[in-house]
C-alpha cells in the first residue's frame, strides 16, 4: 500500500484556480522534491495533504486512510504527517523542551520522563542539546528549524512535509538545516519537500516534481528534470535556473538591473564577490563597446546577453549575441583600455559573425 | 468599598468579556452583529450614564442594593473593554504556530488552549493593566447613586474639615496608591515570568 495518494486534488482561492487536479502516489520511504515558480500552488499542495486548506474536490488518502472523507478522525490520522513549516512555528511561550514534549504527552500520553528522554536523543542529533532549556526568542533561525524538525520527528511520522525550510532563513544557516534534512534522508524517511534549493533537490530527492498550471506538469528523476526536461515549461524554468538572461532594447537600457541580476545568479552559485564584479565589469565593457560600434547613434539595439555557470570546472561563461554592424569588440584600437580590461580578466575570448550577428563568448 | 466593587467588576467583567469576545470572533453574522453592537455601545457611552440607567430605569423597582447595581455596571463596562482587547490579541497572535500544533495531531481546542491562549494572554498584558487602573477610577462616580466610596468619603471628609486643599490631596494620593498596587503586581509577575526564562539563556 502506498503511504500517500492524491486524486484529482483541486483548490481555488475565489477565481483563482490554484489547484486543477493533482495526482500522485508516493511509497513508503520517498522522497520527493516539488519545484516550480513562485505562486504555482507547490505550498498549496503541501497543506492540503495535511488539510490545512481544505481541497475543493479530490481524495488524499494518507497510509490508506481518506484525510479528505466527512468525519475521517483528521487529527489521528494527522499524527502520522509531520509538516514542517518556513517560518518554524515554535511555540513562543515555552521552552525548547516543552515544545517537544507537548504533543507526545498530551496526545501520545506519554510519560513526561519518557518524552523528555527523546528529546534530549532528538536535540543531541541535530546538535542542539544545549539549547534544551532555551526559549524559542534566543535561537537563531536555523537552530528553530533544527528544533521545528525535532518536535516533528517526536511524534515517529511516517512522513514528513517541508515547506521551503530554508526560504526564511540567512543563508549562512540553510547549510546546518539542510544537512538535518539530509541525515533523515539517510535513516529512509519518507518526505515531500517544497523547495527553491535545487542543488539540494537534485541531491537528495529520488523524484521532482515540476508544477505549473495546477497540475503536476512533469516529473522525473532529478537527472530527467534538470539535465534533460522535456515539455516547454519546465524547459523554461530549468533555464532560468542555470542561466542570467538580460537583454537589452535600447541605448538607454537599465545596466542596474542588469548588473542586479549578475549578482543574484552569482550568489546563487556560490561565487566570491571578486568573481561577480569581475563578471559585472566583463559584461558592462563588452556591451559599451558593441553599442558604441555595432549600432553608432542608433537607438534599434538588439542586444541579448546570457550568463551560465558549470560547476564541473568552476567556470563562469558569458554570451552575447548583438546584431548590427560587424565588430569583433577584442580587436578595437580606439577602445584598446576596455580590451585591456577584458583581456586581463578573462580566460578565453572569442569573437564569431553567424548570421549577420555578432557572437561573443566570454570565459572567466 | 472602592476596592470591592472594582474587584468584583473585574471579575465578572473579564469572564462575560471573553465570552463577548466568543461571539464576536463567531463566523454567524447575527452573534456577531449582536456582540459589536454590544461592545460599540458600552464603549462609546459614559459608564455614568449606564449606571444611571441602571439605578434609576432598570433596577429602579426591583430593590438591588445600590452596590449590586455598581458592580453590575462596572462589569458590563469592563466587559466591553475586555472583548476588544481580546480580540485585538487573538488577530495579533501567531496563527502558524496553530498550524504547527494542528499538523502535530491537536483537536482545534487543545491547539487554541495549549498554544494560542498563552499567546493571546501574553500580549493582552499590558492593556488589562491599565484596564484595570482605569477601573478604579471609573468606579469614583458611584457616588451618585448613594454609595459611599473613596471618593465620596474624602468629598464629606473635605466639608467637614473645611481643608478641601489637604483631603483632596491624600484622596488623590489614595487612588494612586491603589494604581501603583496595580502596576507592582504585574511588575512583580513579570519579573518571575523573565527569571523563567532567563535562567536558562
Amino acid at each position: 500500500m502506498s503511504l500517500i495518494e492524491v486524486r484529482g486534488l483541486k483548490k481555488s482561492f475565489g477565481s483563482l484556480d490554484v489547484l486543477r487536479g493533482v495526482d500522485l502516489t508516493a511509497e513508503q520511504g520517498e522522497r520527493i522534491a516539488i519545484i516550480g515558480s513562485s505562486g504555482c500552488g507547490k505550498s498549496v499542495f503541501l497543506r492540503s495533504l495535511c488539510m490545512l486548506e481544505k481541497p475543493d474536490a479530490g481524495k488524499v488518502f494518507i497510509d490508506g486512510q481518506e484525510i479528505t472523507a466527512k468525519g475521517a478522525g483528521v487529527d489521528r490520522i494527522r499524527r502520522s504527517i509531520g509538516m514542517v513549516f518556513q517560518k518554524f512555528n515554535l511555540f513562543s511561550e515555552m521552552n525548547v523542551i516543552d515544545n517537544l514534549c507537548l504533543a507526545p504527552t498530551h496526545i501520545l500520553k506519554m510519560p513526561r520522563k519518557e518524552a523528555e528522554e527523546r528529546a534530549m536523543k532528538l536535540l543531541g542529533q541535530v546538535g542542539l542539546a544545549g539549547r534544551a532549556k532555551d526559549w524559542p526568542t534566543v535561537l537563531s533561525g536555523g537552530e528553530q528549524q533544527r528544533i521545528a524538525i525535532c518536535r516533528c520527528l517526536m511524534m515517529e511520522p511516517k512522513l514528513l512535509l517541508f515547506d521551503e525550510p530554508t526560504s526564511a532563513l540567512d543563508p549562512t544557516m540553510v547549510g546546518e538545516v539542510l544537512a538535518v534534512i539530509r541525515m533523515l534522508a539517510k535513516q529512509d524517511m519518507g518526505m515531500l519537500i517544497v523547495t527553491h534549493e535545487m542543488n539540494f533537490a537534485r541531491e537528495v530527492a529520488d523524484r521532482v516534481l515540476f508544477l505549473a498550471d495546477g497540475v503536476i506538469y512533469e516529473q522525473g528523476t532529478p537527472a530527467e528534470i534538470f539535465d534533460a526536461p522535456k515539455r516547454e515549461k519546465t524547459v523554461d524554468f530549468i533555464r532560468k535556473i542555470k542561466y542570467f538572461n538580460y537583454e537589452i532594447r535600447g541605448r538607454r537600457f537599465d545596466l542596474m538591473r542588469m548588473q542586479g541580476g549578475i549578482q543574484t545568479f552569482g550568489e546563487k552559485y556560490g561565487l566570491d564577490p571578486q568573481h561577480i564584479s569581475r563578471l559585472q565589469l566583463c559584461c558592462e565593457e563588452t556591451v559599451y563597446v558593441l553599442l558604441e560600434n555595432c549600432y553608432p547613434g542608433r537607438d534599434d539595439v538588439e542586444v541579448d546577453l546570457s550568463v551560465s555557470h558549470a560547476e564541473q570546472n568552476q567556470t563562469t561563461q558569458i554570451d552575447i549575441i548583438c546584431g548590427g554592424a560587424p565588430c569583433n569588440p577584442f580587436e578595437q584600437e580606439k577602445y584598446s583600455i576596455n580590451v585591456k580590461i577584458l583581456k586581463s580578466l578573462s580566460a578565453r575570448l572569442d569573437y564569431r559573425r553567424t548570421n549577420d550577428r555578432n557572437e561573443i563568448t566570454i570565459q572567466l | 468599598m472602592t476596592v470591592r466593587i472594582s474587584a468584583l467588576a473585574l471579575l465578572l467583567g473579564t469572564l462575560l468579556g471573553a465570552a463577548v469576545c466568543l461571539l464576536r470572533t463567531r463566523k454567524n453574522p447575527i452573534l456577531r452583529g449582536i456582540a459589536s453592537v454590544y461592545i460599540a455601545v458600552l464603549r462609546g457611552t459614559p459608564v455614568l450614564m449606564l449606571l444611571l440607567l441602571l439605578y434609576y430605569g432598570v433596577f429602579a423597582r426591583s430593590g438591588l442594593a445600590p452596590v449590586t447595581v455598581a458592580v453590575i455596571t462596572f462589569a458590563l463596562n469592563v466587559s466591553a473593554h475586555v472583548a476588544e482587547l481580546l480580540r485585538a490579541a487573538l488577530r495579533a497572535s501567531d496563527r502558524g504556530q496553530a498550524e504547527a500544533a494542528r499538523t502535530l495531531g491537536f483537536s482545534a481546542w487543545d491547539a487554541f488552549r495549549l498554544v494560542t491562549l498563552p499567546q493571546v494572554l501574553h500580549i493582552a498584558r499590558p492593556v488589562y493593566q491599565s484596564t484595570i487602573v482605569n477601573l478604579i477610577q471609573w468606579t469614583s462616580v458611584v457616588g451618585y447613586v448613594t454609595i459611599t466610596d473613596l471618593t465620596r468619603v474624602i468629598n464629606n471628609t473635605a466639608s467637614r474639615t473645611m481643608q478641601p486643599l489637604l483631603t483632596i490631596i491624600i484622596g488623590m494620593l489614595i487612588y494612586l496608591a491603589l494604581s501603583y498596587i496595580v502596576f507592582g503586581l504585574f511588575a512583580l509577575s513579570d519579573r518571575r515570568r523573565q527569571r523563567k526564562r532567563g535562567a536558562a539563556a
